[in-house]
């Protein structure tokens, strides 16, 4: 098992390296996104600033937990944007030229070659970005326990494993329908949703947006975990949730390759 | 004469393009035009819901039936007058070498995409126009109808300011490799600019004003504030103004930008 991971290992750090390599290629390009993604986080961050001008609280917290959510929600965004984003942005378009079969017939996992073939480095900025963010939200936030801290390094990449497996989900619709490039705005609507404190909703959205479709656990359970009183069933069960779905991207991966034709290779 | 004709056929030709091409794949369609501003407005509902159950009765001097109003139309609006699959389909033209084949033929490119973009747009937005009245009527949002036929054809002539900024942006692909983020980059300010993200209501002065005096504004915060009662009719026709002025400056820009970027292109391969 542990050979197997580290070949895997071996494997996504050369991904890595030549996907570094062919990003510096082209530095306007790399430079331009940068700047689009500060843009996205502006805006992001304008929106809070600007209700809380009118507003003491949105749901259960005040700016200053809002400010450390939205720094959670950055870093889980960046991570997302650096390994899996261009993967799955690419997947239908792959899928409708033909291009997806150089990727099975490789010796090894596929929902692995298709899920990690390329990352996105220029997002090592937006991570950078993000983390600062944090950090200074974190600091303005008064009384809180560093502690708390420990959670995140569960219960970020288990917030990741269920973006992306919620994420494969859409993306593999392509192979049942050639061109899904707008079934991907559905997702966005999801992801979207996760990207506000999930304590405004009503509680049955709430539900929906962790067990059905589970983006909540992107940066709200996190935030959870730092901000609000300890509560570990939260967490195990987060944990558990992204691994069901991930078990479950897996399988509707495997069925969904029974269906797939070539295209035009 | 005849010139003229012929040139409103083959227009019209490329105007059917796009929405025989926007049928070929008719589950696409479908997300795009129904469940795309379906689910983009039912989030926004969501959002505002959430953030009035904990505001109070009134936010920046609107009620909630106000900012239903409000967000139910721009997500609408702000899908006719944003732009991405043809202002990537531009530069891909450009970039690859594949606008050799449409160099040669008796048509100029940007008319070429105008036509199709337009058409596209017509389509998409004659069947989408049914999910926002739905909203409005179903939840007896305040929206003065008689004032959406004035309100869509600033948008379509918006369309035209959305089409020379891409022509614009799409002729840099002359001078650098990979400018596919620009696009990303221009998208995200208008997604500012135009009040997509909050209301330019509740932005503070002297911000508001400035972005107000843009012609951007016009691609979602003026029509929608003019279709329901937030605006008067005086600060929307306005925005005919603006929206001439930056046709103007990125008619001037993209023309000169083109023509330089021809004289520097080499088609080869293609």
């Amino acid at each position: 098992m542990i050979e197997i991971l580290a070949r895997y290992g071996r494997i996504y750090g050369a991904f890595f390296k030549t996907s570094l390599v062919s990003d510096l290629e082209f530095r306007a390009n790399m430079t331009i996104r940068l700047i689009v993604d500060f843009l996205w986080y502006s805006g992001q961050v304008l929106m809070f600033e600007t209700l809380f001008r009118h507003t003491d609280h949105l749901g259960t917290w005040n700016l200053a937990q809002v400010r450390v959510f939205m720094g959670l929600l950055f870093v889980a965004d960046g991570l997302y944007m650096l390994f899996f984003s261009i993967n799955m942005d690419s997947f239908s378009e792959n899928i409708r030229l033909g291009q997806i079969d150089f990727l099975l017939v490789k010796p090894i996992n596929s929902q692995f070659m298709v899920s990690f073939k390329k990352a996105d480095t220029s997002k090592l900025g937006n991570l950078l970005m993000a983390v600062a963010w944090m950090i200074w939200s974190l600091s303005k936030l008064g009384d809180w326990n560093a502690n708390r801290l420990f959670w995140l390094i569960i219960l970020i990449p288990s917030g990741l494993v269920s973006l992306y497996a919620f994420r494969f989900f859409f993306v593999t619709l392509a192979i049942f329908f050639t061109n899904s490039a707008n079934v991907q705005y559905i997702w966005y609507q999801f992801y979207h949703l996760g990207m506000k404190p999930d304590s405004i909703y009503r509680p049955w959205i709430r539900v929906a947006l962790f067990v059905i479709a589970p983006v909540s656990l992107m940066a709200n359970v996190p935030a959870r975990a730092l901000m609000d009183p300890f509560n570990p069933g939260l967490y195990l069960a987060s944990v558990l949730v992204a691994a069901f779905f991930l078990y479950l991207s897996h399988r509707f991966w495997n069925f969904a390759l029974k269906f797939h034709s070539s295209a035009s290779s | 004469m005849l010139k003229g004709r012929s040139l409103l056929r083959r227009n019209f030709a490329f105007f059917k393009l796009a929405i025989v091409s926007q049928l070929e794949y008719r589950l696409n369609f479908f997300v795009d035009a129904v469940m795309q501003p379906l689910l983009g407005t039912g989030v926004e509902v969501l959002l505002w819901l959430g953030i009035f159950q904990t505001s109070g009765p009134t936010f920046g001097g609107f009620s909630m039936q106000d900012y239903l109003a409000y967000v139910i139309w721009s997500p609408f609006i702000s899908r006719i007058t944003s732009t991405w699959l043809y202002e990537y389909k531009m530069i891909a033209e450009i970039d690859n070498g594949s606008i050799n084949g449409l160099l040669v033929r008796p048509m100029s490119f940007f008319e070429y995409y105008l036509s199709q973009f337009l058409g596209y747009k017509f389509f998409t937005t004659s069947v989408s126009l049914v999910i926002p009245v739905g909203f409005i009527l179903y939840f007896r949002l305040p929206t003065d109808f008689s004032r959406l036929p004035i309100v869509l054809v600033s948008i379509f002539y918006f369309l035209i300011l959305v089409q020379m900024m891409s022509f614009t942006i799409a002729t840099f692909a002359f001078y650098l490799n990979k400018v596919y983020s620009l696009t990303a980059a221009k998208n995200f300010l208008l997604w500012f600019l135009t009040g997509e993200l909050l209301p330019l209501d509740i932005v503070p002065e002297p911000y508001r004003s400035w972005i107000i005096g843009l012609p951007f504004c016009n691609a979602v915060y003026l029509p929608v504030g003019y279709l329901t009662g937030r605006l008067s009719k005086e600060i929307f026709l306005r925005g005919f103004i603006t929206t001439t002025y930056g046709i103007l400056f990125f008619a001037v820009a993209g023309i000169i930008l083109w023509k330089q970027g021809l004289k520097k292109y080499v088609g080869t391969g293609a």
